[in-house]
C-alpha cells in the first residue's frame, strides 16, 4: 500500500512540498475570489438601481437655462430649507412644454396637469430621527473661518449633478442609499475640538436627532 | 422652566398638547398608568385636611431636565446624555436598548416604556409632525422641553442673519407653555437676566422637587401656599417649609 | 490535485479576503438599519418642510377658542393657539388641542347612511341621500310640520336651520339647552334689552355660582388667559375668583375661595349676598322688595341651607363691596341650563353693587340682526324650549313631528328622557347631520355626515358669556374626510329642491350677508383671522324685578337630601368633549380620577361615605327615579356635605373604543323639572339613591 502511494506521489510534477507557489495559490485563489465577491458581487446584489420618478436633468435646467441652485434649493425666511421644489414651483416655467424631451411630457402629463407631487426619491435620505437643517450649514455660517466654494461646501453630502443626475442606488438591506451620510461623517465636524470651540453645533445628541 | 402652582386648574391642555406635539400615539385606555405615556403629567394636590379643610392643587410635571441627571449616569449604552449647551437632557430612541434602567433611577417617574408598538387609528398619522420622530416598541421616551422648538428657533435665526445664540425670550417656548389658558408655565433660559424665570427662580416662593437628593432639577414650582411648597419634598415633622 | 487541505485553505483564503472587503463591516452596518426598518411604525411625511399657519376659529369647543392650526405639506398636524385672537389670546382647551387629531376619529362617520326596514344602516350615495332629504322636506312643508334641533351654540347655522323651520310653516327650531338659554330667561324676566355678556377679563373680582368660569363656563380660554395675566407668579394679585358649588373642581382649584354650596342650594345663598349687601348699605331704586323677600335670609339661615360656614357668606360679600369692579356669574354644573331665578339674583346682586353696563362687569350687548329674512331673532331662539316640546309631543299633546332634523346635537346622550327618544322615534322621518356616528344618528332614519369645524366655513357670533360682541370667521384648513359635507351647503340645495328657497344658493353666500349686517369690517379681513370686536352696550332703561319668581324661587330651596339619599354634584371638563364629539383619542389621559377601571367614580367626602355605609372602592348603584347607573366610591375631601362628584361625558355606547366601555352616563339621573314662576324646563338631577351593587 505505502509504495503505491509514494508510487502516485512522485508521478506529480508540482506538489506543494516542491512547489511554494502551489501550496500558497488555494490560499490565494480564496483570497481572490472573497474580493472579487465583495468588492463586486455584494454591492452588484446589494443595491439595486432606481430611477426618478421624473427624469430631471440638472445640466438642461442649470447649464441650459441659466437657473442657479438656489431658485429651486432656497432656505426660506423661517429657516426652513425647501428640499424639492413642488410642482406648482416647477409649472410655474412648466405650465405648458417648453421643450420637447420624452421627460417633460411625462412631467407634464402625470404631474402638472393632476397637480400631484413628485415622489423624488432621496439621495442622501436619513431617517426620521435625524435632524439635519440647512440653515445653520450655510456657505455664509461656515465661511466665517472656512473658505468653501458651493460646490465643496454641498459637496460634503451630495453628490454632484453637473454630469446629469447620477445613478439612484438603493441598499437592498437598510432601505437607504449609497450615498446617505453616516453619523461618523456628521462628526467630523461636530466633534472636532477645533469646531467646537468657534461655533455653536456641539456633538450634543439634541443638536442632530429627534 | 417655572411652574406657578396657584395658578394650575388641572385642565390637562398642556398634556393633549404635548401629546400632539411630540408624536404620542392615543391611549385607549388613558387610566392605565404602566402603559400610558405620559410626557408631561399633571399630578393633583391634597393638603390632606378633611371637609370644608379640605384645599387642593394640581402640578403638571415635566421632565426635570436635571443638572446632575441620575438617569444618564446609569444608562449602559449612552442613549441619554445631558447636553453641552441649553441643558436639556437628550433621550435618543434608535440607541435605547430598552433595560429601563433610567426609569427605576429618575426619582420623578418622567420616564416612559414602550410597552407596545404606538397605533394610530386609521389617518390619524397624518397628523404626525415632521418634528419628532416615532418611537417603536421597546424604547424609553421622555419630555425633551421640546427642543425642535429651539432647533427652529436657531434656524430661523441663521436665515434671518441674526444671532441663534441671542434668540428672543418668545422664540422659543415649550408645546405645554403656549398650550396653557391660565399662563401658568414660564420658560426660559434662567441665565439670561433678560428672560422671566431667571426672576421668578429667586422668589421665595419657588422650589424645586425633591431637591435634597441632589439630582439638580431645572423646573421650579412656585406656590404662595406651604402646604404646596411642604409637599415639594420629604420634610422631617420639625423641619421648616422652604420659602 | 485539488484536495481537502486546498479546500480548506480556499476557505481560509476566502475569509481573510472577506475581512478586506465591505460584505461583513457594511453588511451588519446594514442589517443592524434593517432590524429597525419596522414597516408598521408610521413614517412621516414633511415633503418640502413647508410649514403653513392658518388662523380661524374653534366650532368644536364650546369656547370658541382662536386657533392657529398648522399644515406641513398641505396636511393639518397640530392646533396651536393664537395670541391675537380676543376669544382666547393665545391659550388652548384641552379640547382645542385635540382637534386636529380628532379630525381622524375612527368614530367619524364617513358617508351617508339609511336606516333599513330591520333596523341596520345600509350606506348609500349623496345623491340618492339628497333626494330623501329633499322629498322629506317637501313632505314636512306639506304638513307644516319640520323640527329642528341645533347642536350649534353660536354660529350662522341657527339663522339656516330656523328659517328652514319657518319656511316650512313651522315653529319648532331649537337650540340644545344651555346657560345661555337660562340668561336670556332671567334678562326676559328682567325687561331687558340685549344680552347679557359678563366682562370678566376687566373685573377684580368673580364670584361664579355653579358657573365653571376656570374650567368649561363661556370663553372659559379667553378669561383665564385674563385671569392668569392678571395673577402674575411673582406680583400682585388684580384678580380674584370666588367659586360657589358642591364640588372642589378645577374651578374651584383656582379661586381663591371655595365655597361648598350644595346642589340645588344657589338660591339660598345668592339670597343671603342679597342680605348681607342690602344691610350693608343702600339699594337700588325698585329693588325694596328684594330687600324685603332677603329680609329672613340672613348669613346664619343662608349658610344653614346652603351648607356652608355663616362667615363665609359675610366674608364673600364684604370683598364684593369692596371690590373694585366685582363680577357676579351664575350659571350650571353642566353648561346644559339652570333655573332662571338664581340667575336673576346674579343680575341684582351686579346691580346692586353697580356693576350693569360698566368695565368689568355685566354687560348688555348689541344683538346683530340675521342675515337670513325669516330666520329666527336671537331673543326668539332663546325661548324656544326644547325639553318642554319634547315632553309636550311625549304626552300626546302635540303630534310628533313629520320631519325631526338634528344638526350636530346628540340630546339622546346629553338629555335621555323619554320625550327624546320618543320624539324622534315617532317623528315621521329623522334626520341627523352629524360628525359622528352617535347616540342620536343612531336613532335616526337617515345619517348624514357633517364636516368638522376645521373642515368648512363658518362662524362665531357672540359665544355666550363674553364681555363684547364678537365675530369671527371659522375657516377651513383640510377638505372634509371621506365623504362628509358642509351640512349648510347641503341643506339649501335641498330646501331649493324642496322648493323652500332661503334666498341664498351656498353657506359662503349666508356668512358674507352676516359680515355685511355686521358691518364695519371686510370679509378679507376676517379671513385672514382677524375678528370684529366693539366695545359698545344697549341702553338699559326699564329693569323689573320679577318677584314673583323669586319669592316662589324661595320657597322652592330643596331640603338636604333624605337619610340614605345623596345629592348629586356634575364634574364638567372640557376636555372630555361635548355629547356630540364624545371623549377625543388624545384627552383619554385625563380621565384618571373620574374613571376607575371601567367604572365612573363616585367622589365622596369620608363622612358622608361613613354616613351612608360606603367605604372607599365599593361598588354602588345609584338610582333616581327609574334610571340607575353603577359608579366605584372614591373618597375624596373637596365634594360637600352628603353629596357625591359624578363626572359628566362618558357612558358613550357604540361610539369608538377611546369612549366605549367607560363609566356610565350621568345625564341618565337627570330629569325635567318645570320652575315655578317662569315655567322654564330645566335639566337637573334629583337626589339619587344609593344601594350597594
Amino acid at each position: 500500500m505505502e509504495d503505491k502511494h509514494n508510487a502516485t506521489r512522485d508521478k506529480v510534477s508540482c506538489d506543494r512540498k516542491a512547489c511554494p507557489v502551489r501550496g500558497v495559490m488555494p490560499f490565494l485563489l480564496g483570497v481572490a475570489v472573497a474580493l472579487v465577491f465583495g468588492w463586486w458581487l455584494f454591492p452588484a446584489l446589494l443595491y439595486s438601481e432606481q430611477e426618478q420618478p421624473v427624469n430631471f436633468n440638472h445640466k438642461t435646467h442649470v447649464a441650459n437655462a441659466g437657473l442657479d441652485c438656489s431658485h429651486c434649493h432656497y432656505l426660506r425666511a423661517d429657516g426652513t430649507f425647501s428640499a424639492f421644489p413642488s410642482t406648482e414651483e416647477c409649472a410655474v416655467c412648466h405650465r405648458v412644454l417648453i421643450g420637447d424631451s420624452k421627460a417633460e411630457r411625462v412631467f407634464w402629463n402625470d404631474y402638472v396637469r393632476t397637480g400631484k407631487q413628485v415622489k423624488w426619491l432621496v439621495y442622501q435620505k436619513q431617517p426620521d430621527n435625524v435632524f439635519f437643517s440647512h440653515a445653520p450649514h450655510s456657505q455664509q455660517n461656515c465661511n466665517n473661518c472656512h473658505t468653501f466654494s458651493t460646490k465643496e461646501l454641498c459637496g460634503f453630502c451630495h453628490p454632484s449633478m453637473a454630469n446629469g443626475t447620477p445613478e439612484y442606488k438603493l441598499n437592498r438591506l437598510s432601505g437607504y442609499t449609497k450615498d446617505t451620510m453616516k453619523m461618523w461623517r456628521c462628526e467630523r465636524c461636530h466633534a472636532n475640538p477645533n469646531h467646537l470651540a468657534g461655533t455653536s453645533a456641539n456633538n450634543a445628541c439634541f443638536v442632530c436627532h429627534k | 422652566m417655572v411652574i406657578d402652582l396657584d395658578k394650575c386648574t388641572g385642565c390637562g391642555s398642556c398634556m393633549v398638547a404635548c401629546q400632539a406635539e411630540n408624536n404620542v400615539a392615543p391611549a385607549e385606555d388613558g387610566t392605565n398608568r404602566i402603559k400610558t405615556l405620559n410626557w408631561m403629567t399633571v399630578y393633583q394636590l391634597s393638603n390632606g385636611k378633611t371637609f370644608p379643610e379640605h384645599d387642593t392643587a394640581y402640578l403638571p410635571r415635566p421632565c426635570m431636565q436635571c443638572g446632575k441627571p441620575s438617569c444618564v449616569s446609569v444608562c449602559p449604552v449612552v442613549a441619554t446624555a445631558k447636553d453641552e449647551n441649553g441643558g436639556i437632557v437628550s433621550q435618543i430612541t434608535p440607541r435605547c436598548i430598552g433595560c429601563r434602567y433610567c426609569m427605576a433611577s429618575c426619582p420623578y417617574h418622567a420616564r416612559y416604556f414602550n410597552w407596545h408598538d404606538p397605533v394610530w387609528p386609521a389617518g390619524m398619522e397624518k397628523t404626525l409632525t415632521p418634528d419628532v420622530s416615532v418611537r417603536p416598541r421597546g424604547v424609553v421616551e421622555k419630555c425633551t422641553f421640546c427642543h425642535h422648538r429651539w432647533q427652529a428657533a436657531k434656524d430661523a435665526a441663521y436665515a434671518q442673519n441674526r444671532d441663534p445664540m441671542k434668540l428672543p425670550e418668545d422664540a422659543y417656548q415649550t408645546a405645554c407653555t403656549k398650550a396653557c389658558p391660565n399662563g401658568a408655565i414660564t420658560f426660559g433660559d434662567v441665565k439670561n437676566p433678560a428672560h422671566k424665570v431667571h426672576q421668578l427662580v429667586k422668589s421665595p416662593n419657588a422650589f424645586r422637587l425633591l431637591e435634597r437628593l441632589g439630582t439638580e432639577p431645572q423646573v421650579w414650582y412656585m406656590s404662595r401656599r406651604e402646604w404646596v411648597r411642604r409637599l415639594g419634598d420629604n420634610y422631617l415633622n420639625n423641619e421648616i417649609t422652604k420659602g | 490535485m485539488f484536495d481537502r487541505r486546498d479546500f480548506l485553505k480556499f476557505i481560509g483564503g476566502g475569509a481573510v479576503g472577506t475581512l478586506a472587503t465591505p460584505v461583513i463591516w457594511q453588511g451588519l452596518d446594514d442589517v443592524s438599519i434593517w432590524t429597525q426598518n419596522w414597516p408598521w411604525i408610521p413614517r412621516i411625511d414633511k415633503g418640502n418642510n413647508k410649514n403653513v399657519y392658518v388662523r380661524t376659529t374653534s366650532k368644536l369647543c364650546p369656547s370658541a377658542a382662536g386657533l392657529r392650526v398648522r399644515l406641513v405639506n398641505g396636511r393639518p398636524v397640530r392646533a396651536l393657539g393664537d395670541v391675537d385672537h380676543p376669544l382666547s389670546r393665545g391659550g388652548l382647551s384641552a379640547l382645542a388641542a385635540a382637534e386636529v387629531q380628532l379630525l381622524y376619529s375612527p368614530a367619524r362617520l364617513r358617508r351617508p347612511l339609511k336606516r333599513s326596514d330591520d333596523g341596520t344602516y345600509v350606506a348609500i350615495s349623496w345623491d340618492e341621500a339628497q333626494s330623501i332629504l329633499t322629498e322629506k322636506l317637501a313632505a314636512a312643508k306639506a304638513q307644516k310640520s319640520l323640527f329642528c334641533l341645533s347642536g350649534d351654540e353660536n354660529g350662522t347655522m341657527n339663522e339656516v336651520l330656523s328659517a328652514l323651520t319657518a319656511r316650512a310653516g313651522s315653529n319648532d327650531f331649537y337650540m340644545m339647552p344651555s346657560d345661555a338659554q337660562s340668561t336670556a330667561a332671567a334678562w326676559r324676566a328682567m325687561g331687558g334689552t340685549g344680552r347679557v355678556g359678563y366682562d370678566f377679563a376687566n373685573s377684580d373680582y368673580v364670584l361664579a355660582v355653579g358657573a365653571g368660569v376656570l374650567e368649561n363656563w363661556g370663553p372659559v380660554v379667553a378669561n383665564r388667559r385674563a385671569w392668569g395675566q392678571a395673577r402674575p407668579a411673582d406680583g400682585k394679585l388684580a384678580m380674584r375668583v370666588a367659586y360657589a358649588g358642591p364640588m372642589q373642581n378645577n374651578t374651584a382649584a383656582g379661586a381663591d375661595l371655595w365655597l361648598p354650596v350644595r346642589p340645588g342650594a344657589d338660591t339660598a345663598f345668592l339670597l343671603g349676598l342679597v342680605h348681607e349687601l342690602a344691610a350693608s348699605g343702600s339699594v337700588p331704586e325698585g329693588f325694596a322688595p328684594l330687600k324685603d323677600l332677603a329680609a329672613k335670609w340672613d348669613a346664619e339661615h343662608a349658610a344653614a341651607v346652603a351648607g356652608i360656614a355663616p362667615a363665609s357668606i359675610v366674608r364673600v360679600a364684604k370683598e364684593l363691596r369692596e371690590a373694585k369692579a366685582p363680577l357676579v356669574i351664575v350659571g350650571s354644573e353642566t353648561g346644559q341650563g339652570c333655573p332662571a331665578a338664581p340667575v336673576i339674583l346674579g343680575i341684582a346682586l351686579n346691580i346692586m353693587l353697580g356693576r350693569l353696563n360698566r368695565d368689568g362687569g355685566m354687560r348688555a350687548l348689541p344683538v346683530a340682526a340675521p342675515a337670513l329674512e325669516q330666520a329666527m331673532s336671537y331673543d326668539r331662539m332663546m325661548q324656544q324650549d326644547f325639553m318642554a316640546a319634547a315632553a309636550a309631543m311625549a304626552a300626546g299633546k302635540r303630534a310628533a313631528p313629520a320631519l325631526f332634523l338634528a344638526y350636530e346635537a346628540n340630546p339622546v346622550y346629553a338629555m335621555p328622557a323619554p320625550g327624546v327618544d320618543k320624539l324622534i322615534e315617532d317623528a315621521g322621518f329623522s334626520v341627523s347631520f352629524s360628525c359622528f356616528l352617535d347616540e342620536t344618528a343612531r336613532r335616526c332614519d337617515l345619517v348624514l355626515p357633517a364636516a368638522m369645524g376645521l373642515e368648512r366655513f363658518d362662524d362665531v357670533v357672540t359665544p355666550y358669556g363674553v364681555g363684547e360682541a364678537v365675530y369671527a370667521l371659522s375657516v377651513p384648513v383640510a377638505r372634509p374626510l371621506f365623504e362628509a359635507r358642509a351640512a349648510g351647503d347641503v341643506l339649501l340645495t335641498c330646501a331649493a329642491n324642496a322648493e323652500m328657497k332661503l334666498g341664498f344658493s351656498s353657506y359662503l353666500n349666508v356668512l358674507r350677508a352676516k359680515v355685511r349686517r355686521i358691518g364695519g369690517v371686510e370679509w378679507e379681513t376676517l379671513l385672514k383671522g382677524e375678528c370684529a370686536v366693539t366695545r359698545r352696550v344697549e341702553p338699559v332703561l326699564e329693569l323689573a324685578l320679577p318677584m314673583q319668581i323669586l319669592k316662589e324661587a324661595a320657597q322652592a330651596v330643596p331640603d338636604k337630601p333624605a337619610k340614605g339619599a345623596l345629592a348629586v354634584a356634575t364634574v364638567t371638563k372640557r376636555a372630555f368633549g361635548t355629547p356630540d364629539s364624545g371623549l377625543p383619542p388624545f384627552a383619554t389621559k385625563l380621565v384618571g380620577k373620574d374613571i376607575a377601571g371601567s367604572a365612573l367614580t363616585a367622589r365622596m367626602n369620608r363622612a358622608t361615605a361613613e354616613k351612608a355605609g360606603l367605604r372607599e372602592g365599593q361598588m354602588i348603584r345609584l338610582s333616581a327615579g327609574k334610571a340607575s347607573i353603577p359608579a366605584k366610591v372614591v373618597l375624596f375631601e373637596g365634594v360637600a356635605q352628603d353629596s357625591v362628584a359624578l363626572a359628566a361625558g362618558f357612558g358613550h355606547t357604540d361610539f369608538d373604543s377611546f369612549n366605549d366601555g367607560k363609566g356610565a352616563n350621568v345625564m341618565r339621573l337627570f330629569s325635567v323639572v318645570e320652575e315655578p314662576g317662569t315655567g322654564l324646563a330645566v335639566w337637573s338631577c334629583p337626589d339619587v339613591t344609593v344601594a350597594k351593587a
